[in-house]
């Protein structure tokens, strides 16, 4: 219905930076999540873009209005809180009313509009209940249908499935991302899940400290962290602190050669080749980023990029080490090792039969891996976690 | 053999009667005295007449008893719903120091605020002849008994459901008539109650500041009993007080406490 453009926005609370000059744009219809640990300001974000909290600097646009200080009720805007928040003394077709009640509607055209509400997230009948007498689910679905009833321009979710179980999160993420799709809702959605912010959105804003660490798609955050942070909190990462001890001359990307398993649009990224050494380890990397010698970086390694290797096997990886098992955790679809080479621990997870029988030799492994990701060392680091409101 | 458990109960039983006893003989002893007839007349229907002189003669101070405390209610509620509204939702300097502040006319003994009443209505105001001045006397007396439940109400209301209210396009007023005083209807009729109990009972502030001509209900069984002695008649008219209040806490919990307390966050 709507865009929304964040500009330099910025929230202190004293000397406290709650979010420090956060840009976005976000185009009409499209679902974008806010992910970060708590505190990283993403609440306090969502509560800027709402009105609910004022910013110290920049500017909050929808379309091409300047809404930076209009009051919550003047932006028309759908915001969905961590608790259903239904008012606890009207019945469900009242509250799903009130937005359009509020706004001087005539009653049988709230009735109609709540009627169509509660069939779009499939409460039809339960208008006359009061919200205790229904479930944390259906609260929430209610909740939804309350926003939607006043058409608004934008929808804002503030982690609205954190109080719910895991099954019931699951089904109503897609509901959530469902419901959206069929109103063509521009959506702003705030999550500290990443699984969740996975599987809804369009775009995702990872977020640490006040800051914008990186944004893009789920494939993009998850391949190709451009922080150490967004390395280290998106899915599991062993990192490998080095040194860049030689630089191999850059190869047209056209004409890098393509091994066995990797991605190729990963590959067209990663036309500069180089070694690191790290501890006593000597790894041979590609990065899109190039390095010169003696650059300290840190090399990021998934543990499912890691393949148990028999002896005198791996010619196919640019890497092979050893290492001793110190722990097998069975986990179902995997089994998680823990791996002590060169007097660290690396994860790895095994898939398929493998992660029936490694588990019974345990001992010496050996470990073959090509690319690793590769962060300069300084931009590994965040920044201190501040408070959130 | 009694066991053990069952002597324990026997002693709980018998301390639960003998405290009602001990409590509620005072006013038994009262309702009987309230119905016997007087030494100077005779006849056999005197506990009726009793009542009725109650209702008839005293009517008029019954009256001034329920204007003031009516309009007490209203004074009280229109300064506490703001005032609790401001102390909770707002910030601002000195706050916890205007709250106890505010909450001091509780720990003021009754003849101070009496006294410093005479003195601020003869030398300011001039309320001194007025009905307006009592009822001012009375609010100030009991304003805290409003303020704090709606305190307490207000701070165990989430601030969710007044932002949730302003999202949906609520205005503040909206917000307030329609989402925060139901929701803290319980705190206020709590509050209504305990000033309607105490207002209309109240003897010694209404002694230092009613006007001439203005008898309230308590005042003229005090006046009656300094100068008429302990009479039937004036049990009577003491009775009828105590059925008032017995009935407006009936009446509160039957209204408020029911109607907003069903379906809340709050039970």
């Amino acid at each position: 219905m709507s865009t929304v453009r964040l500009a330099s926005i910025t929230k202190h609370y004293g000397a406290t930076v709650a979010v420090h000059e956060f840009d976005l744009d976000v185009a009409d219809g499209e679902f974008v999540t806010l992910l970060g640990p708590s505190g990283c300001g993403k609440t306090t974000t969502l509560r800027m873009v709402a009105g609910l909290v004022e910013p110290t600097g920049g500017r909050v646009w929808f379309d091409d209005q300047d809404v930076t200080f209009l009051p919550p009720r003047a932006r028309n805007i759908g915001f969905v809180f961590q608790t259903p928040a239904l008012f606890p003394h009207l019945s469900v077709a009242d509250n799903v009313g009130f937005g359009l009640s509020v706004k001087g509607s005539k009653k049988p055209a709230i009735a109609t509009r709540v009627e169509e509400m509660l069939a779009m997230v499939g409460l039809t009948g339960y208008g006359g209940r009061l919200p205790a007498q229904l479930s944390g689910g259906q609260q929430q679905r209610v909740a939804l249908a309350r926003v939607l009833a006043t058409d608004p321009r934008v929808l804002l979710f503030d982690e609205p499935l954190s109080a719910l179980d895991k099954n019931l999160r699951d089904t109503l993420k897609f509901s959530i991302r469902e419901l959206q799709r069929r109103t063509a809702k521009t959506a702003i959605y705030v999550t500290h899940d990443q699984s969740e912010a996975f599987a809804i959105s369009d775009r995702i804003v990872v977020m640490n400290a006040g800051r914008v660490e990186q944004i893009g798609s789920q494939t993009d955050i998850y391949l190709r962290p451009r922080t150490g942070f967004v390395a280290e909190f998106i899915g599991a990462n062993n990192a490998l602190p080095g040194t860049v001890s030689a630089v191999e001359p850059a190869a047209a990307p056209a004409t890098a050669p393509a091994t066995a398993g990797e991605p190729a649009t990963a590959d067209e990224l990663r036309e500069h080749r180089f070694t690191i050494e790290s501890g006593g380890l000597t790894l041979r990397c590609r990065s899109r980023l190039p390095v010169a010698i003696g650059d300290q970086v840190v090399a990021y390694l998934r543990p499912e990029d890691l393949e148990v290797v028999d002896e005198g096997d791996g010619a196919q990886y640019r890497n092979v080490v050893e290492g001793d098992i110190e722990r097998v955790i069975f986990e179902g679809p995997t089994a998680q090792l823990r791996v002590r080479v060169d007097g660290r621990e690396l994860r790895v997870d095994v898939g398929g039969d493998r992660r029936l029988i490694v588990g019974e030799g345990r001992g010496r492994v050996r470990l073959g891996f090509n690319d690793l990701t590769v962060i300069p060392a300084d931009s590994a680091a965040g920044e201190p976690v501040v408070e959130e409101a | 053999m009694v066991s053990s458990r069952q002597l324990t109960n026997i002693v709980s039983h018998a301390y639960i009667w003998i405290c009602l006893v001990v409590f509620v003989l005072p006013f038994l002893a009262l309702l009987s005295y309230s119905i016997t007839g007087s030494s100077t007349a005779a006849g056999s229907t005197y506990a009726l007449k009793n009542f009725q002189n109650a209702l008839g003669t005293f009517s008029d101070n019954l009256v001034w008893s329920l204007k003031i405390s009516g309009l007490t209610l209203v004074v009280n509620t229109l300064v506490s719903l703001p005032a609790g509204y401001a102390i909770v939702r707002h910030q601002f300097p000195g706050k916890r120091i205007l709250f106890s502040v505010l909450t001091l006319p509780l720990y003021v003994p009754a003849a101070v605020i009496g006294i410093s009443l005479v003195l601020t209505y003869n030398f300011t105001y001039h309320l001194t002849n007025s009905m307006w001045g009592l009822v001012f006397a009375m609010a100030l007396g009991t304003f805290p008994l409003m303020l704090i439940p709606i305190v307490v109400a207000l701070k165990d209301l989430p601030i969710v459901f007044e932002e949730a209210a302003e999202c949906l396009g609520a205005t503040r007023w909206q917000t307030y008539r329609r989402i925060v005083l139901p929701l803290i209807g319980p705190g206020l009729s709590a509050g209504l109650l305990l000033t309607f109990i105490i207002v209309f009972n109240e003897y010694l502030v209404t002694l230092f500041v009613h006007p001439p001509g203005l008898t309230t209900a308590p005042l003229q069984v005090f006046n009656l009993i300094r100068t008429a002695g302990l009479a039937p008649t004036t049990a009577a008219l003491a009775v009828t007080m105590q059925i008032v209040s017995f009935t407006a806490v009936v009446l509160f919990l039957r209204f408020f406490g029911n109607r907003h307390l069903k379906g809340t966050y709050l039970l």
